[in-house]
């Protein structure tokens, strides 16, 4: 429901912001002249914006400066600047360029690393997708003890997230796990969850789309719910079968819903710190470590710990991130989707 | 950005003269004759059982000196190192005196993190000290912390499944399996647990086929030498012919529970594992714990010297006390008592002539371990080999990787870490 | 689930498609059983882990469902621990980044989701980039900014780098919200003589308090179980917030389940009741925020 009027609402307000005021995008740059017209129409504006410009210049923009520039250095543990009670020691650090990058784009770690993490995300979102969209169409029929179940469902997005990945390595545990003592009682023999790397790589992907079904769940109840039944209707009046209403209303119905969720749900996986972290913390040797946890492991984990190594690998994440969410929005709206 | 660089400068340099400051003010209070304010130290010892002991102990020292409160904080051994160079770094929430694994030493000490102990009094009686133990706490010829327990590693075994097993502890990896088989067909139960998450448990291993991690003495790297590769092959072949079992996370967890309920017979494993170890159900009976050198390899037989030490943080806003508090923790009695209580070996000769240390079995049978365990170099990156060492030997276990690929990575990685060694 | 009805639908069209909210019985069977499959996922883990807390220690790895069901663990667990400490640390560290990220980005929610203006565009990719931010590019320098201003292990540094979370993500969920409310609103507000700043105040915001809320609450579940600047950035035993604390119970040398699993039930009964009773408003905000956000 309200999927579909904040859309249409989002859309009139595209269509008529202007207000006979404001016709700020796609003026040239301004002339003094301009700037003072500019200030005086949009004064309020960007008096209204300027708190969180602020804010983010000052603790993302400045950060994230530094961190791009001790990616060009050889910065560790031994060279940056401490101060310990009377030993001070200043950085001395030096610059080296793009040498980090090449080693990085160069090196099997890197590359390696970034394999698993796409395989990681994209088997996480595909099958969080799927059973989030099934269970959502279940949900949207008329079926007794609706509200139940749906409270049951819910209940993994309810926990903190930490706490259920404590819970679900309590259940692995290779010789105590209840998970291995209920396949032993059937007579299957003990499955090593967390100590082979394929089991591994199971096991993560299962905690994380665990943790993940009852989002998208709910968010695709929500866009099932705003697709209105007339359409429904009209369908079964011209005789189209479940399936056939399925594929050209509920899909198509869900579009603007799904495109969204898909999207953020790929970037919360891809940046997934603490399922990794805490669950296997990597291992079996480095089988489930993904970019961000290897990045961190660089500057809080090895001794000495390698900033510029993790700071490189930090920037190279973020750019992919944003050349896939570019590419996203780009056959989106080369589909036709004005998102 | 060489503008925040400056900033950072200044700030420090501030911080600085805050800190001179205040130890002036701590003079003042030395003057006085009398120790006062608060010694905050980090102990890594196991909880449940280790760590009661210590906590007592540190509180022996506030009796001692009423106006010094002594704020004892366990910290999980495996997050001591990493916890502790992040406050350092930052110079706010470390503690005054941390209990720093021996190969740590060293590396805290090249980042500036230890104070001198030198001519303190956190050093008494320095020629008592075993000279192995002392070894470790000397940097760039000065000493940054002072031992408090040596130990090394033994095989314990478990006396009535070995009696049941009709076997007696394997002097030699071949002997091994064959008790291990043994075992199995009267037991059902698997012979040795074998940490697969932790490279410390792989080193008699390595020792014991005439390997090393690396060789200080001609600066180069050893362990991908031919003996490396052989240690790797030794290992994943007692894991795939069942003679041992292993995991590759919770491995400290998983081994205590298994030799604590009888689930397997043997582990490798040093003095620190004792007092936890007879808190299972198998060892109600202390004397069911057998305890035996470590198996030879093909080529030698050896184990690691380890140990802990204790170490006063620079940035300590009471130098006087802590050093106190050290001489304190490491005194021949408190040695004494951690010996009776916890099996754990003292690093004073004279404390080894105490009653307590006389009784305990373990001592008795580590002391002479420990005389010739294998000593490793004690240079800053002696802590940082074992993490790439750590992920080859998982993968090895875990059949992610060959032995002889892992020998070469492991030693990759150390010449990128150790410049300049072959 | 679409299978299940599928067939018997197939077979129906013959003489009448099966409508919308009309199933076989056996189509019904299978919906709740796959419903009650689902559920059982959902809620075992947790479920154990509840149970698990009932039992002493030692038993914390039978499989029976109750054993001498005690609380010592919990006793233990307040008595002994800090767990107190951590868990306010966590309420408070997260409860100033959320006020403070709504309050400051509230305007801006509002601004963007009114009026055009140059830098908007700008100013939106950059909202949305941020939110892409790996802890991985922002953690070493924050680390080191912190470290030379005295803020690492003091709440005051968390909740600055939690800032970095929290105010991109509210700007861009509260312009969502404000996208909802009919601009008929403003329009009212200008014909009386308000400025945009009065409207906003007067008007809109009180008009978007179910919107904050749902905000708020995104923002302080998402500081709340925050592992990795916690984990890096405190150090001292008492300074701990709740992630960092129970990393203490189960680590590479231990594992406590008995303090674990009743520190897991003491976090999770508040978190999970404050959801559950606001689900029906947390899930439309989310639909809103989401769809345009």
């Amino acid at each position: 429901m309200a999927v579909h009027t904040s859309q249409s609402v989002v859309k009139a307000a595209g269509e008529n912001t202007a207000r006979g005021r404001s016709r700020g995008t796609g003026t040239p740059p301004p002339t003094p002249g301009r700037l003072r017209r500019a200030l005086s129409v949009h004064w309020y504006a960007w008096a209204m914006v300027a708190p969180v410009v602020v804010v983010i210049g000052v603790i993302i923009g400045y950060p994230l400066v530094r961190g791009i520039y001790l990616s060009m250095t050889d910065a560790d543990e031994r060279n940056v600047a401490r101060s310990i009670g009377v030993n001070e020691i200043p950085a001395t650090y030096e610059f080296v360029g793009a040498d980090n990058y090449v080693d990085a784009l160069t090196g099997s770690q890197f590359l390696g690393t970034l394999g698993w993490t796409l395989v990681w995300t994209v088997s996480c979102v595909s099958i969080t997708f799927a059973l989030g969209m099934a269970l959502a169409n279940i949900l949207n029929r008329r079926i007794a003890g609706r509200s139940a179940y749906r409270m049951a469902l819910i209940l993994p997005w309810a926990i903190p997230g930490f706490v259920s990945v404590f819970a679900w390595r309590f259940l692995y545990n290779e010789e105590r796990g209840l998970l291995n003592k209920v396949l032993g009682g059937a007579g299957i023999d003990a499955v090593p969850w967390l100590n082979d790397p394929t089991w591994a790589k199971f096991a993560v992907i299962a905690v994380n789309v665990w943790l993940g079904i009852p989002f998208m769940m709910v968010a695709l109840l929500g866009g099932l719910q705003s697709i209105p039944s007339e359409q429904y209707e009209a369908a079964e009046m011209d005789g189209a079968t479940a399936w056939q209403r399925f594929r050209h209303i509920t899909l198509p119905g869900l579009r603007p819903v799904s495109t969204t969720v898909v999207l953020l749900s790929t970037i919360w996986t891809f940046n997934m710190f603490p399922v990794i972290f805490l669950l296997t913390r990597g291992g079996p040797g480095e089988a489930t470590q993904i970019l961000v946890t290897q990045a961190y492991k660089f500057s809080f984990e090895i001794s000495p710990r390698d900033y510029a190594q993790s700071s490189t690998w930090g920037v190279l994440i973020l750019v992919l991130l944003m050349l896939f969410a570019v590419i996203y929005r780009r056959v989106l709206r080369s589909q036709g989707d004005n998102w | 950005m060489r503008r925040g660089i400056t900033a950072t400068a200044l700030v420090a340099a501030l911080a600085l003269a805050a800190t001179a400051c205040g130890s002036d003010d701590e003079t003042g209070s030395k003057s006085s004759g009398e120790l006062s304010g608060t010694v905050t130290w980090w102990d890594t010892s196991s909880v449940g059982s280790e760590d009661k002991v210590f906590k007592k102990l540190a509180e022996g020292f506030e009796k001692k000196h009423p106006k010094v409160d002594v704020k004892y904080v366990n910290v999980p051994f495996g997050e001591a190192q990493n916890k502790f160079k992040n406050a350092a770094q930052a110079g706010d929430g470390a503690p005054d005196v941390i209990r720093s694994e021996v190969a740590w030493t060293p590396d805290f000490a090249n980042l500036g993190y230890l104070a001198p102990l030198d001519g303190t009094a956190a050093l008494k009686n320095q020629d008592d000290f075993l000279k192995q133990a002392v070894a470790s706490t000397k940097y760039e010829d000065k000493t940054y912390a002072v031992p408090q327990v040596i130990d090394s590693m033994g095989i314990f075994y478990n006396k009535k499944m070995f009696e049941e097993a009709g076997v007696e502890a394997p002097a030699n990896l071949a002997d091994l399996k064959t008790v291990a088989k043994k075992i199995k067909d009267k037991t059902g139960k698997t012979g040795l647990y074998l940490r697969g998450d932790d490279p410390y448990y792989f080193l008699s291993f390595l020792y014991g086929e005439g390997g090393d991690m690396v060789d200080a003495g001609s600066k180069s790297v050893a362990i991908d030498k031919p003996e490396g590769v052989k240690a790797f092959k030794a290992v994943k072949e007692l894991v795939d012919d069942g003679t041992a079992k292993t995991d590759a996370s919770d491995g400290w967890e998983n081994m205590m529970q298994a030799f604590k309920n009888g689930d397997v017979a043997m582990m490798i494993n040093g003095p620190w594992a004792v007092a936890d170890t007879l808190t299972g159900k198998e060892f109600t009976d202390k004397g069911n714990l057998g305890v035996a050198p470590v198996p030879a390899g093909s080529a030698a037989q050896g184990a690691p010297q380890g140990g802990h030490n204790l170490a006063v943080y620079a940035g300590s806003k009471n130098l006087d006390a802590s050093y106190a508090f050290v001489e304190y923790m490491t005194s021949v009695d408190s040695q004494a008592t951690a010996a009776g209580e916890l099996n754990l070996l003292p690093t004073r000769t004279s404390a080894y002539a105490k009653k307590e240390a006389v009784d305990s079995e373990i001592v008795g049978f580590f002391k002479p371990v420990v005389e010739t365990a294998v000593e490793r170099p004690w240079i800053p990156e002696g802590g940082s080999l074992f993490e790439p060492l750590r992920i080859e030997y998982t993968k090895v276990l875990t059949g992610q990787t060959t032995p002889e690929k892992a020998a070469k990575a492991t030693g990759d990685s150390y010449r990128k870490l150790l410049e300049g060694w072959k | 689930m679409t299978t299940a009805t599928d067939t018997p639908a197939r077979h129906a069209a013959v003489r009448k498609v099966r409508l919308r909210g009309e199933r076989s019985p056996l189509a019904s069977v299978a919906l709740h059983l796959t419903l009650i499959v689902a559920s059982v996922v959902a809620v075992f883990p947790v479920l154990w882990v509840l149970l698990t807390s009932l039992k002493p220690a030692k038993y914390a790895t039978t499989t029976d469902f109750f054993r001498e069901t005690t609380l010592v663990n919990y006793t233990n667990l307040i008595r002994d621990t800090e767990f107190l400490n951590w868990f306010a640390n966590s309420v408070i560290i997260s409860a100033l980044s959320t006020v403070i990220g709504v309050f400051v980005a509230a305007t801006t929610g509002y601004a963007v989701s009114r009026f055009r203006f140059p830098g908007k565009r700008g100013l939106m990719w950059t909202l949305l980039i941020t939110q892409m931010f790996p802890v991985a590019v922002l953690i070493v320098p924050i680390y080191n900014i912190m470290s030379t201003l005295g803020l690492l292990n003091q709440p005051t540094g968390l909740v600055i780098t939690y800032l970095t979370i929290s105010v991109p993500f509210c700007a861009w969920m509260m312009k969502g919200f404000f996208d909802t409310i009919p601009r008929e609103i403003d329009e009212s507000g200008e014909v009386d003589g308000l400025t945009p700043f009065g409207t906003f105040f007067r008007l809109i915001l009180p008009l978007a308090k179910p919107g904050l809320a749902v905000t708020a609450f995104y923002s302080f579940i998402t500081a709340w179980g925050e592992v990795a600047y916690a984990s890096a950035f405190l150090v001292g035993d008492e300074n701990l917030t709740l992630a960092g604390g129970l990393q203490k119970f189960v680590n590479q040398y231990g594992a406590q389940w008995g303090p674990m699993t009743a520190a897991s039930v003491l976090i999770a009964i508040p978190a999970a009741l404050v959801f559950l009773f606001a689900q029906k408003h947390l899930v439309t905000g989310m639909s809103a925020g989401a769809v345009k956000g």
